[in-house]
């Protein structure tokens, strides 16, 4: 290059040592974590139970459905979106399950038809949103309401038993070398999630779209699909969150996961990931779900009343979402 | 080559409601001319350059792409013919890398699933970067904590990064200081020498004595000067910006 066409953009940005650079960019997720750290020495101290194997065990157990579901819903919230059905479409996954399989159907149909369910719930919300520019909160609420409308008619109100012997309560049970099968499913999910939002071109365009939908637009992106598959994933996170949940507690009800999806939305902005998309972390999100759970576990060991712990968790999530636009939001 | 024009528009019309934006434009460009394209505030210039970009879809009209009849109804479909385009408001994600906005939707991968190769991308990227002379320390640094000249250079790098056959620049100086806007020129010159088609649509008059083969003037949604550079003065071309054009050997 020769020095005539060597004419340099000035306003050069300072190079950065790589500790700090680290820390500047996850600042939310490194300060989630020492919340969780302190929390979790506080109820060791004050209860004798909460550091217990048999305690973790059985919190990993209980919030891996809802890392599975906030995994999903850290990519709709992403795009800058929103998805409230999650709770409902968890009751119906439920309630589907442990009726069909009461009916006599077969594991693996009832799972396929469970998750075809999840699919579906998300591609009607997802295609009502992207196509149709309804906003995602009333799309989704509304789709909160007709659900459990849906999964109430199912199982007419009561909860329905599974009976017999499928292995697909295993989902909620078994363990595979020690390890329970649903935190394995958990894990494996929430480790391609991770992979997806970050190293591929999936979760540029989803974050793209949350910081500027119309530059990605614009690049030729099919930002309306991308969209919908968000939706999707949420839709069929939340089908097996329910069939787990169906498959643990041996039966299913139309009336679990009430307010689960304010418990999801809290555990992802909590996370860091901003309320108004742009940009999402997977490992913030992950410990925004711990952190609520050991909240829930430690209260409940504590023998707090549990409206007290409606009233605490109330305010975690205004914490969250006000320590979020306040904080770690992208200034817009 | 069987044609002239490396891209010709006939009777573009558009409107947005009652609001006639565009009311029947012709626009042909040769390849390697430079095309200015002026107009006051509200004339039609960034409709005009939208729908050449795909980004809005004409009411009516013609579109020749090298001789053939094609229709441009999405950005896809405007960069798979080579026309790139520098928006006016930069179209940048703010929270994703220098690398990662050049080649938004058109990633580099590896495997299955669409996994981004982020040596090529990021290789690639500040090869484009050094090739047009860009300062920027890393191209990992979100583009959100960089200045508008920087910004600026990141939206023209990406649009030069695929072989464009036609580059269409709104506004590409609006943001930079003198340093930057001589780069910017020299870079029209640059690309037109390589039989890049360029319309620039600007505010700064100088520039278009600079660069410009032929300047259009747009009034109203329609084409009301058409002339080569050497037809025109400063005091001309804003006669022609204001609505009168001189009615000499011109259109």
């Amino acid at each position: 290059m020769s020095a005539e066409q060597n004419v340099y953009i000035s306003g050069r940005i300072k190079q950065e040592s790589h500790l700090k650079k680290f820390i500047r960019e996850n600042t939310s997720v490194i300060s989630i974590f020492g919340v969780l750290f302190v929390v979790s020495i506080f109820f060791s101290s004050v209860t004798n139970s909460f550091l217990t194997v048999n305690n973790f065990t059985n919190l990993i157990i209980q919030i891996a459905p809802n890392i599975i579901v906030a995994v999903a819903m850290t990519f709709v919230i992403t795009t800058g979106g929103i998805d409230l059905s999650v709770g409902s479409t968890l009751a119906l996954a439920s309630a589907l399950a442990a009726t069909l399989l009461s009916a006599g159907v077969n594991g693996l149909l009832t799972l396929a038809i469970v998750l075809l369910a999840g699919v579906s719930i998300g591609t009607i919300n997802g295609y009502i949103i992207a196509y149709h520019n309804i906003p995602p909160l009333i799309t989704t609420l509304a789709a909160m309401m007709y659900i459990r409308g849906i999964a109430l008619l199912v199982t007419g109100g009561y909860s329905v038993a599974i009976s017999g012997q499928t292995w697909l309560v295993q989902l909620g049970r078994g363990r595979l070398l020690g390890v329970p099968i649903a935190v394995m499913v958990a894990v494996i999910i929430a480790g391609m999630g991770l992979v997806a939002l970050k190293y591929t071109s999936f979760g540029n365009y989803v974050t793209g779209i949350g910081a500027n939908e119309e530059a990605v637009r614009r690049t030729g992106v099919p930002t309306r699909k991308v969209k919908i598959w968000t939706y999707i994933l949420t839709g069929s996170a939340a089908a097996l969150g329910g069939l787990i949940i169906a498959a643990r507690l041996g039966s299913g009800s139309s009336n679990i996961g009430n307010t689960f999806e304010l418990d999801i939305i809290a555990a992802v902005v909590l996370g860091g990931t901003a309320l108004f998309g742009g940009a999402g972390t997977i490992i913030g999100t992950i410990i925004g779900v711990a952190l609520i759970g050991i909240i829930q576990n430690g209260l409940m060991l504590m023998h707090v009343s549990p409206f007290i712990i409606q009233i605490i968790e109330g305010f975690v999530l205004l914490l969250a979402v006000f320590i979020n636009v306040k904080f770690f939001s992208n200034k817009k | 080559m069987n044609n002239e024009f490396q891209l010709e528009m006939k009777n573009i019309r558009k409107s947005y409601g009652n609001i006639k934006s565009l009311r029947g434009v012709d626009l042909q460009i040769k390849p390697g001319e430079v095309l200015g394209l002026v107009g006051d505030n509200g004339a039609g210039k960034s409709t005009l350059m939208k729908v050449l970009s795909g980004v809005v879809i004409p009411d009516e009209g013609e579109f020749y792409y090298e001789g053939k009849k094609v229709k441009v109804d999405s950005p896809r479909t405007a960069k798979n013919l080579h026309i790139e385009t520098v928006f006016q408001d930069l179209s940048l994600c703010d929270t994703l890398s220098v690398a990662n906005n050049m080649f938004l939707g058109r990633e580099p991968t590896k495997f299955v699933g669409g996994i981004i190769d982020q040596k090529v991308l990021h290789a690639k990227s500040r090869e484009q970067l050094n090739r047009l002379g860009i300062d920027i320390s890393s191209t990992r640094l979100a583009v959100e904590n960089m200045s508008g000249g920087q910004r600026q250079a990141v939206a023209i790098a990406r649009a030069m990064l695929f072989q464009p056959k036609v580059l269409i620049l709104d506004e590409p100086t609006a943001a930079l200081g003198v340093k930057e806007v001589d780069m910017v020129l020299k870079l029209i010159k640059n690309v037109k020498e390589k039989g890049v088609s360029v319309v620039l649509i600007t505010h700064r008059l100088q520039d278009l004595f600079e660069v410009c083969d032929r300047i259009m003037v747009l009034n109203e949604g329609k084409c009301i000067d058409d002339r080569p550079m050497d037809q025109y003065t400063l005091e001309t071309l804003i006669k022609s910006i204001m609505g009168s054009p001189e009615r000499t050997n011109a259109s």
